[in-house]
């Protein structure tokens, strides 16, 4: 793919990069730009030092020596290069996130070129890591991220670095990916009791649960957004840690996670409250189902079904 | 750069550096400043297994402004070579023992690559040249840890590529060395912290000239255009002494007074031209042999046939010159006769009773000499150990201890001969030189100083006597070896060894020096002359054309560095993929090739379909392909079927 001229001298592609076209970014010169670092400008004062003292005495071997070193800087411009070319970069499946929570962005990193490569730093926003790989390796690289909403998130510019081989330049590659992740809403229990809808009783479900506050059924280790009324207080008290009191109610088959069933919490609670349920129908093993104002999933359970029903949370009212 | 801390193998590493960058300034800079840079690596390398023993800013602050005020007195304030060469190792040390993180150590790497140039100011060497070549590579080798954050030294590929990295930056240096601008004298004017260099010095005293005897450095070199004269014709004038005070003489009053111009001597076929390559030897006065003609770019020819410099000679340039060594009648004015018979005051009367002697029973000045030379013959010795002289130098070597060497010989004959009213002067200088037959060129060491006198007859005007030549011819004939020299001062001449080991040992001192001596003449006079006089064979003149092709000949450089590295890029397939891509090729001839949207299989099924004789072979290579693509062991029987397939 050719650019024109106003793309090729843009200042975006220097800094935030171009927008991928491939899940897969192989590094190459087109990519990866070179700058003298700030440890590189304090060498050019020290070679002008040098200079100046091989005029002044004029030595033939200070002379040597300083356009030795000059020589040896510029030389290692094109290892800096190498340090980067011939990398292929992509986004990494991640596993399960939460708005509100920090996730971690995993890049998939593949060398290519036969090539052992020495700290390289990849960045996204403020965060750093440091990678070696060994030659015909891939590498995941988890960087963290803060994840604020639920919905599609693009991830910013990931810069990849290095100053190898002398630190008297820095090569970078901005890397700008076309990929989202999907960020499930924050799972947060508001306290509305679990819903059984009619489908249940009309399939024969133990009716004497309904409420499915009212038996004692046992303790559960606490799950990260649960009411705090179900937090068993004794349990807490007698120093054991958090556990919940789990109730016969939730024991029962078959659930319907119904939209209308929190009818008193703003669109975005419920949605928290209806991403809470699913995580807790599918810890438990209960077959559920998920009805939406404009569409319904039929009770299943699995990790996929489970990722389906937030995928349906994660994105209602995004289109 | 963030704050890393530092491996401990790197300050290892920078301490031993910073040991080998001190070490060339042993004796030639104070002993206290090479102690405080050994004493702070030491203090460094302590607190590698004493962490406590680190230094806090408080006790590092104070040591550090002492340290400086300390260079500061001893120097003053002027920055010449000397006291930067002392500053840098104290400043060195003191950032070493301050350093914690990766920019520390990066900074006291930068302070080791200009402590590398440093004794080169004292002294350029092809040894020092080769010993600071290796510790280039190692400051290198410290970056590339210090940036890589290893705790190894023993890592090969960060070797390697330092390595390689030093080797491709040549080419851009040797582009650079030649083509950058010279330009002629310093910036500014620099401290005269010149240490003593042997030598013949402005003052010749008996006793002088027989150290030298000891030293076999060299003084200079020349390499004769064609023939060269007779070894015992070898005599390089250097600075003439007139005026004597009864101990020694001195080329007072102030040289200046003596710069008449020579009178011109024609040019003739008989003339010897040659290049002489002068060691810096900080003075104002040049070698030439007896008698130059001409006088060479940046020199010029005195009255008495001296080559007196414009400047102080502080870099190698070598010079062409043009020498006869026929006789050339001059003049001798009213001045310059008070000049030449002009005696100390208190001479000594044995010498004026001596002198009646001689000129009592002679009829010419040339009697007179010669009965001198004689007297010189018969009752003297030739020795480097002669017995010391006190009051009245030339008297008690005359008359009583008559031990001695070539100054003794001529400054006591040219005391005869003034007290015998024969004009006569004292030219400092050296006498032969060892021919190195590898290198084709004289080597003319200190171990050949020598002084000899010149009278001023009726006919022939200025003539050379050497009276040490009429005590001991082979001095004149061979030249001293100094390596032989004993302490009881019995001279040893160079004469060619009999026998097979010390001939050996010659060719190889002859090949050592011819090295030398190209490295000099190559490499180090390389100054703003030299640069023109190469340039210009290549048609660049000036500064405008020499920045040109720099510029053009670094980027081409460059350029070429780039095509390599793009071009020469190594092959990413891997064997199993190249095979397969191989009989790919072979399949596509009928079945056409392999599409985008088709798998492996698809495409064998439809090779089968077109080659259905093949139908077996064909389902045990893609068998044999997805094992190798999915972790398989069958590489090497894939690879080989791959290839050995025919579509008969």
């Amino acid at each position: 793919m050719s650019l024109t001229l106003s793309k090729r001298l843009s200042l975006k592609r220097f800094i935030k990069g171009e927008t991928a076209h491939q899940p897969v970014i192989e590094l190459n010169h087109r990519r990866i730009f070179i700058l003298p670092s700030r440890a590189g400008l304090s060498l050019a004062l020290v070679i002008v030092l040098m200079l100046v003292a091989s005029i002044n005495y004029n030595n033939s071997m200070g002379f040597i020596f300083t356009f030795l070193l000059a020589a040896a800087a510029q030389a290692s411009t094109f290892y800096s290069y190498k340090n980067l070319s011939g990398l292929a970069i992509s986004l990494a499946k991640t596993p399960a996130s939460f708005a509100g929570s920090i996730g971690h962005l995993n890049i998939s990193v593949k060398e290519l070129g036969e090539r052992e490569r020495f700290v390289i730093k990849a960045s996204h926003l403020n965060q750093l890591t440091t990678f070696n790989l060994k030659k015909d390796l891939s590498l995941l690289i988890r960087l963290p991220v803060k994840l604020k909403k639920r919905g599609w998130y693009t991830p910013e510019t990931i810069t990849l670095s290095t100053q190898f081989p002398f630190g008297f330049f820095r090569a970078w590659s901005p890397l700008l990916f076309k990929q989202s992740i999907l960020i499930s809403p924050q799972a947060i229990d508001a306290g509305v009791p679990l819903p059984f809808s009619k489908h249940d009783e009309e399939a024969g479900g133990s009716a004497s649960n309904q409420s499915g506050a009212d038996d004692f059924a046992g303790l559960k280790p606490y799950q990260q957004g649960q009411n705090y009324r179900q937090i068993n207080w004794k349990a807490l008290a007698a120093e054991k840690g958090l556990y919940s009191n789990e109730f016969s109610a939730e024991q029962s088959a078959n659930v319907w996670l119904d939209w209308q069933s929190c009818d008193q919490l703003t669109v975005e609670e419920k949605i928290s409250q209806l991403s809470f349920w699913v995580l807790n129908c599918e810890e438990r093993g209960v077959e559920y189902g998920l009805r939406l104002p404009n569409m319904e999933l039929l009770p299943n359970h699995g990790s996929s079904h489970q990722h389906a029903c937030l995928k349906e949370l994660a994105l209602y009212g995004q289109s | 750069m963030q704050a890393t801390p530092l491996q401990p193998v790197l300050i290892k590493l920078l301490i031993a550096i910073g040991a080998l960058l001190i070490t060339p300034h042993i004796g030639e800079l104070k002993p206290s400043f090479i102690a405080i840079g050994f004493g702070l690596l030491a203090w460094r390398l302590l607190t590698l297994w004493f962490p406590r023993a680190l230094p806090n800013k408080w006790l590092l602050l104070p040591l550090a402004v002492g340290l400086v005020l300390f260079v500061s007195k001893t120097f003053g304030m002027s920055l010449g070579r000397d006291a930067s060469s002392s500053l840098l190792i104290v400043l060195m040390g003191l950032k070493l023992l301050e350093s914690k993180s990766a920019r520390d150590a990066q900074a006291v790497i930068y302070m080791g690559f200009f402590m590398l140039i440093t004794p080169f100011l004292f002294d350029q060497r092809i040894e020092l040249a080769i010993y600071a070549f290796g510790v280039f590579f190692m400051l290198l080798f410290a970056l590339v840890i210090n940036t890589s954050q290893t705790n190894t030294l023993k890592n090969i590929p960060l070797l390697r590529l330092s390595s390689i990295v030093l080797l491709q930056s040549i080419p851009l240096m040797l582009v650079f060395f030649l083509l950058f601008p010279r330009m002629i004298g310093p910036l500014w004017a620099m401290p005269d912290d010149s240490s003593a260099v042997s030598g013949i010095s402005d003052s010749i005293n008996p006793g002088q000239v027989s150290n030298l005897a000891l030293s076999d450095t060299t003084a200079f070199r020349v390499l004769f255009n064609g023939r060269a004269p007779a070894q015992k014709d070898l005599y390089w004038r250097g600075p003439v002494f007139w005026e004597t005070d009864g101990k020694s003489w001195s080329l007072t009053p102030p040289r200046k007074a003596a710069f008449k111009r020579a009178s011109p001597i024609p040019k003739s076929a008989d003339d010897y031209q040659y290049t002489l390559m002068m060691e810096p030897h900080q003075q104002f006065w040049l070698y030439a042999l007896d008698t130059p003609i001409n006088a060479p770019n940046k020199a010029r020819l005195t009255h008495d046939h001296q080559l007196i410099l414009h400047k102080k000679l502080r870099r190698n340039i070598a010079f062409q010159i043009r020498s006869s060594t026929q006789v050339h009648f001059q003049q001798l004015s009213n001045d310059d006769r008070q000049r030449a018979l002009k005696l100390p005051d208190n001479l000594d009367p044995r010498i004026n009773a001596q002198v009646t002697k001689w000129s009592q029973h002679s009829a010419s000045n040339k009697d007179i000499i010669n009965k001198a030379l004689t007297f010189y013959n018969q009752e003297f010795f030739y020795t480097l150990k002669p017995p010391s002289l006190h009051k009245n130098p030339v008297a008690e070597f005359l008359f009583e201890t008559k031990r001695g060497f070539c100054g003794h010989f001529a400054t006591s004959f040219a005391t005869l001969m003034r007290v015998a009213n024969i004009p006569a002067r004292l030219v400092g200088g050296y006498q032969g030189g060892v021919f190195n037959k590898v290198g084709g060129f004289y080597n003319i060491r200190q171990a050949d100083a020598h002084v000899w006198v010149e009278v001023w007859l009726e006919k022939t005007g200025w003539t050379r006597i050497d009276p040490t030549a009429a005590i001991s011819p082979e001095r004149i004939e061979h030249s001293i070896d100094a390596s032989l020299q004993r302490v009881n001062g019995d001279v040893s001449f160079l004469i060619t060894p009999p026998d097979g080991l010390r001939k050996w040992a010659q060719q190889l001192t002859w090949m050592v020096h011819s090295i030398d001596y190209y490295w000099q003449n190559t490499v180090l006079a390389y100054g703003p002359e030299k640069q023109l006089d190469f340039l210009s064979k290549f048609g660049i003149l000036d500064w405008g054309d020499m920045v040109l092709w720099l510029a053009t000949l670094s980027g081409l450089i460059l350029l070429i560095s780039i095509c390599a590295i793009l071009i020469f890029k190594k092959d990413t397939l891997d064997p199993v993929q190249k095979s397969y891509l191989v009989l790919c090729k072979k399949l596509a001839k009928k079945a056409g090739e392999r599409q985008q949207y088709e798998t492996t299989s698809d495409y064998f099924k439809r090779a089968i379909q077109h080659h259905p004789e093949q139908a077996e072979a064909l389902k045990s290579l893609q068998l044999l392909y997805l094992k190798t693509r999915y972790g398989g062991a069958a590489e090497q029987v894939f690879i080989k079927k791959a290839l050995n397939f025919s579509l008969r």
